[in-house]
């Protein structure tokens, strides 16, 4: 991958001044995979709230470490709940970090969605989108980045005594990275 | 490094169609205002046509001045822009710099800031755009699309670097210095289709080739020739009549080399997730000894009648080098340690090379009504560049235009004018030109002063 793309990136040295824009297809990176999908299991009150996580690396072209990034914004994004037993909401979460482990940090959030009321039945769509904190911009100019997709649920209700449980599917997720290009 | 890596990126893609520019840069504000088109008699004229050696270097015959000296204007515009004692901290120069662009860096290398750019060619400023999945890799590269050729490119001429010698009675016994190099390459379609189509892209397993082919040679010719008047007009005085010049070279190369094949780059299926490979599998050959020899030779012819003068020659021709012991080496990508690695094939085996034949045409009629009007043709090793001028001649002013075809195909102009008072002149010419990283021309003002 980074030879590839190192190799390109030489003849796109030659593009000049502008903004090097960078859409990346995140989902079609774990469709398939377990990755795609976060399970949620919100226990009923007194806890009422709790999160399920799925952490994921992605591989971005390299040789933009001294790049300035304008803007990282997803640009198309889709999730379905399904819901197998109870009610309540769910939230969306995304969290960036440099490595696995620090997406855990608070200051890791980069998106955060309103929560949507579930309950069992059909899938329930909800749509992505939105500009990531600026303050995980930087990361971006890095060769590797971990994203943490994160559902955060919430159950006011004291039954059933199995909480509130279903699954968060991914179903598109495209980034969209603007960078002042300084390539090389 | 990186820096290095882009310069190379910019040289495979526009170097061969500047180098024709630069080789033919002139002081002579003149020429570049009747298109590029020379009226000299030495210069390119005897470099190409050994018979011109049989013809003065008549200024007056001519009308060309004995010798140019600019009036750098541009070089003056540059240091006000850019302060000698800064260069050291200078964005252009700079890589490190946040402003430092390797386009602007390499606009100055090939238009040296002599002459003063009344209309600077933009530099390629857009956004570039890439589209990245797992098994997607698609880049818009916008408007700097058109830098990426569409056919093979490269940089290749042959120069005399010195030819020295005396002359007696049409004779001459000299020796020469020659240096002849060519680099051609050429993108194969799935590298051009990955670098320009905005709907496709890359696809998995596609094999991504840069072909190339470059050769370098260079040595000592000893040479005789002979350059006459075979017939003349009804007054001998003049410079009417027909010449012919010729030359044979006994070439002595000191070494040469040459590298053959492609460097690739094999796209993983799926594009991303799986480790591309790179692949180079390269021939090259070089001399072990300076013992090239060969035998070639130049010829020409001139006639000149009256107003008219018109003149043809061709150099090196059956110039074919034989190395009696070089040696053949594979270089391949050594995709563990990241390295090209060099192994011998065979060593001491006879190797065969080419000087490819240059030429120039070239013709000029002077009016008594104080027009010139030129033309040349010339081909110094890649590609033919085409020039043609008229200058007008009013009392003291003069005024100047024409057109060219340069390497690239491309048509270009010049226009401009003069004030010649006894020896001196003042000439200004505006040229446009494609010497720099745009689809777009630029304009060149050149400023000189003539002496007569």
């Amino acid at each position: 991958m980074k030879a590839l793309a190192a190799a390109l990136l030489v003849f796109v040295a030659a593009c000049g001044r502008g903004k090097a824009i960078f859409n990346v297809d995140v989902y079609s990176f774990i469709a398939g995979t377990s990755k795609d999908t976060v399970h949620y299991i919100i226990p009923p009150p007194p806890a009422g709230s709790a999160t399920g996580s799925q952490v994921q690396k992605i591989n971005l072209p390299p040789g933009f470490g001294s790049s300035i990034v304008d803007t990282v914004r997803i640009t198309n994004g889709s999730a379905n709940l399904v819901t197998t037993s109870g009610s309540g909401r769910i939230g969306f979460q995304l969290y960036v970090a440099a490595d696995s482990a620090s997406t855990y940090n608070a200051g890791a959030l980069a998106l955060s969605l309103p929560d949507t009321a579930v309950s069992v039945g059909p899938p329930i769509s909800v749509t992505i989108s939105g500009d990531l904190s600026g303050a995980v911009n930087a990361l971006f100019t890095q060769p590797t980045v971990w994203i943490r997709l994160v559902a955060t649920g919430t159950n006011p209700n004291a039954l059933p005594v199995t909480g509130l449980q279903g699954s968060m599917i991914l179903t598109a997720l495209t980034i969209r990275v603007i960078v002042e290009d300084k390539i090389f | 490094m990186r820096t290095g890596v882009v310069a190379v990126a910019l040289a495979l893609l526009v170097l061969a169609p500047l180098r024709s520019a630069r080789a033919q840069f002139s002081f002579d504000a003149r020429r570049y205002g009747m298109g590029g088109v020379s009226l000299s008699r030495d210069g390119n004229a005897r470099r190409f046509n050994p018979a011109y050696r049989a013809l003065k270097t008549n200024s007056q015959a001519t009308g060309t001045p004995k010798f140019s000296i600019p009036v750098p204007l541009g070089l003056i515009d540059f240091f006000k822009k850019h302060p000698i004692n800064q260069l050291s901290h200078d964005s252009i120069f700079d890589p490190k710099s946040p402003a430092f662009n390797p386009f602007e860096l390499t606009n100055l290398i090939f238009n040296p800031p002599i002459f003063y750019e009344v209309k600077k060619s933009p530099l390629p400023t857009n956004n570039v755009e890439f589209t990245i999945g797992k098994n997607q890799l698609i880049m818009n590269l916008g408007g700097s699309r058109v830098l990426i050729p569409e056919q093979d490119f490269g940089l290749g001429s042959t120069s005399r670097l010195f030819d020295a010698g005396v002359g007696f009675a049409g004779f001459h016994v000299g020796v020469m210095g020659f240096l002849q190099y060519d680099a051609a390459f050429t993108l194969d379609s799935a590298l051009r289709r990955a670098l320009t189509d905005t709907v496709t892209g890359l696809q998995p397993g596609d094999t991504l080739s840069l072909l190339s082919d470059a050769v370098a040679q260079a040595g000592l010719a000893p040479t005789v020739g002979f350059a006459g008047r075979l017939t003349h007009g009804a007054d001998p005085a003049t410079d009417d009549g027909l010449y012919l010049g010729g030359a044979v070279h006994y070439y002595m190369g000191a070494t040469f080399g040459r590298l053959t094949g492609p460097a690739q780059i094999l796209v993983g299926n799926p594009i991303f997730g799986t480790t591309p490979a790179a692949g180079v599998n390269d021939t090259l050959r070089t001399s072990n000894k300076a013992n090239g020899r060969g035998v070639g030779g130049d010829v020409g012819l001139v006639w000149v009648s009256g107003p008219f003068e018109v003149g043809v020659g061709a150099n090196d021709i059956g110039a074919e080098l034989t190395w009696s012991d070089t040696k053949l080496q594979h270089v391949t990508y050594n995709t563990t340690v990241g390295k090209l690695v060099t192994t011998l094939d065979t060593n001491h085996v006879e190797s065969k090379t080419k000087l490819p034949i240059t030429y120039m045409a070239n013709a000029a009629l002077r009016m008594g009504t104080g027009t010139t009007v030129g033309s040349d043709v010339i081909n110094s090793g890649r590609g033919t560049v085409i020039h043609v001028g008229v200058e007008q001649r009013t009392g003291p002013f003069a005024i100047r235009g024409g057109v060219s075809r340069d390497q690239r195909k491309k048509m270009q102009f010049g226009f401009g004018g003069g004030l010649r008072l006894g020896p001196l002149g003042l000439d200004v010419g505006f040229f446009t030109h494609s010497n720099s990283l745009s689809p777009q021309r630029a304009i060149t003002m050149a400023t000189a002063i003539s002496i007569y």
